[in-house]
């Protein structure tokens, strides 16, 4: 039997503890998690001092005594390998900016929504898991192939599990990493009553990677609580990146906001092959590029946005390079032309079925020759 | 990955052709440095004969333009092929590094 997560909560309202006990009873029960509660930064701060098993702290920002961002700041000093999540208020830009200098690793908001808050509890915890296997590893002076599995675990820790679909719309993703390479990226979370999508491609491999990686997606999320744009999501990001980058890492990737109620998908590219859309009759086409750059290499970038309206039955498509460029043993590439095949009067009739419909064409493509690249799809269609 | 070069005056052009992903980026960074000389002020990088970059290969060339660049040496890149082309200009980096048409017009 192992030991349950211990999760720190830390908020002034005194009504969020016997609703996180009942809410999270389940977890309990099944001894998965335990809580420990403090009403403010200098509680917290006492009560991780004096008990070392706290795995993660999931915080407030605004509380008396000592705020949420100053105990974010005193975290590294008690225990590095701490991760944090902070609850804050949807367009609070500066404080989650201020968050996330701080090593804040994820964001929810307020009012909590209690799935929401286990998705990315679980995940917080998933990832950490994942990441003091890391560290064990790396003490033992492990030979770089374990190092890259590691990695790729890492990658695998940070993808959402939970499907998030109604009866509005559907969302399938599925990511198949290449054995020695890997960067790539799926998310997709709730934004009040939208629905937040990305599919991004990290430069390098590696452990470093997958820390960058790891920095992309929070940073992606804490920006797209913060601002609303997604343009001005990814010149957030792209600053939030830049920032602190010696080694010349970037990522690519495409954010999308859909609001299931009208059907309108607005969308930034961040150096990144820009989506397709296949419409009820099956006709595809690339949606618009939007300006802008891979994110993290250069300052002050300027990042614009277009909007198109999916109807019922509309599909889109969001996609790494892993598919564009899967060789075929002749050495030829899949490209765009053989992704648009896929559906060019077939419409898909579910977004898992057009996922599945990429992952074999692509595999039957590329036969015997190796994978070099991981493959990422991720497709939205709306009912 | 094969370079050949060619130096006249301050000015160094490389031919790179081949390809460039994770398995070979940070050679391929290594073996454009070693042929820098203290005395090259103008490099050019000619990717006529490259087939493919990956991520990883823009990556380490956007290390050496950064490199160049603080010792206040110029770096560009030309004669890219329509697919080298087009990673380019979808990933942004054509408005990061100078891109020229022929190794005439970089010079």
């Amino acid at each position: 039997m192992t030991q349950p997560y211990r999760i720190l909560v830390v908020d002034d309202e005194p009504d969020l503890e016997p609703l996180i006990l009942q809410r999270m009873r389940r977890q309990i029960r099944a001894k998965e998690y335990e809580f420990v509660f403090a009403g403010n930064g200098v509680e917290a701060l006492e009560k991780l001092n004096a008990d070392p098993t706290i795995d993660m702290v999931l915080s407030d920002i605004n509380m008396p005594k000592m705020d949420g961002l100053t105990l974010l700041q005193q975290l590294p000093g008690v225990d590095p390998n701490l991760r944090a999540v902070i609850i804050s208020a949807y367009g609070d830009m500066d404080n989650i900016r201020t968050a996330m200098n701080r090593g804040a690793f994820d964001f929810v908001t307020k009012p909590i929504d209690f799935d929401d808050l286990k998705i990315t509890v679980s995940r917080t915890l998933e990832h950490l898991s994942e990441w003091r296997e890391a560290l064990a590893s790396r003490d033992q002076l492990v030979a770089l192939q374990n190092e890259l599995g590691i990695a790729s675990q890492l990658q695998q820790s940070i993808l959402p599990k939970q499907p998030l679909s109604t009866e509005a719309f559907e969302v399938s993703a599925n990511m198949e990493p290449a054995r020695n390479v890997g960067g790539d990226f799926y998310d997709y979370f709730k934004l009040d009553n939208e629905i937040a999508l990305v599919v991004a491609d990290v430069s390098d491999k590696g452990i470093p990677a997958s820390m960058f990686m790891m920095s992309s997606r929070t940073a992606l999320k804490g920006s797209a609580i913060g601002v609303r744009d997604p343009q001005a999501v990814l010149t957030e990001v792209n600053n939030q990146l830049h920032q602190d980058n010696p080694t010349f890492m970037f990522v690519t990737l495409v954010y999308a906001l859909f609001n299931p109620d009208t059907g309108s998908l607005t969308y930034s590219i961040a150096g990144h092959d820009p989506p397709l859309l296949v419409d009820a009759g099956g006709t595809v086409t690339e949606l618009p590029m939007t300006k802008g750059v891979a994110l993290g290499i250069a300052p002050d970038v300027v990042y614009t946005q277009e909007t198109v309206t999916l109807a019922p039955g509309d599909t889109v498509i969001l996609f790494t390079d892993g598919v564009t460029e899967a060789m075929n043993p002749d050495n030829q590439q899949f490209e765009m032309k053989r992704l648009s095949e896929v559906f060019e009067g077939s419409p898909p009739v579910s977004a898992s079925e057009a996922n599945t419909a990429v992952f074999e064409r692509v595999r039957e493509f590329a036969g015997d020759a190796p994978q070099s690249d991981d493959i990422t799809c991720l497709v939205l269609r709306r009912s | 990955m094969q370079f050949s070069h060619d130096r006249s005056g301050d000015t160094l052009v490389v031919n790179a052709s081949g390809r460039v992903d994770g398995s070979n980026a940070s050679d391929f960074l290594d073996t454009l440095q070693g042929l820098f000389e203290p005395g090259d002020q103008k490099i050019i990088l000619d990717l006529s004969g490259l087939e493919y970059i990956s991520s990883a290969g823009l990556r380490v060339l956007l290390m050496a333009a950064q490199n160049l660049d603080k010792q206040g040496k110029s770096f560009s890149i030309c004669s890219l092929t329509e697919s080298v082309g087009d990673v380019f200009r979808i990933s942004g980096f054509d408005q990061i590094i100078n891109v020229f048409p022929s190794v005439e017009a970089a010079k």
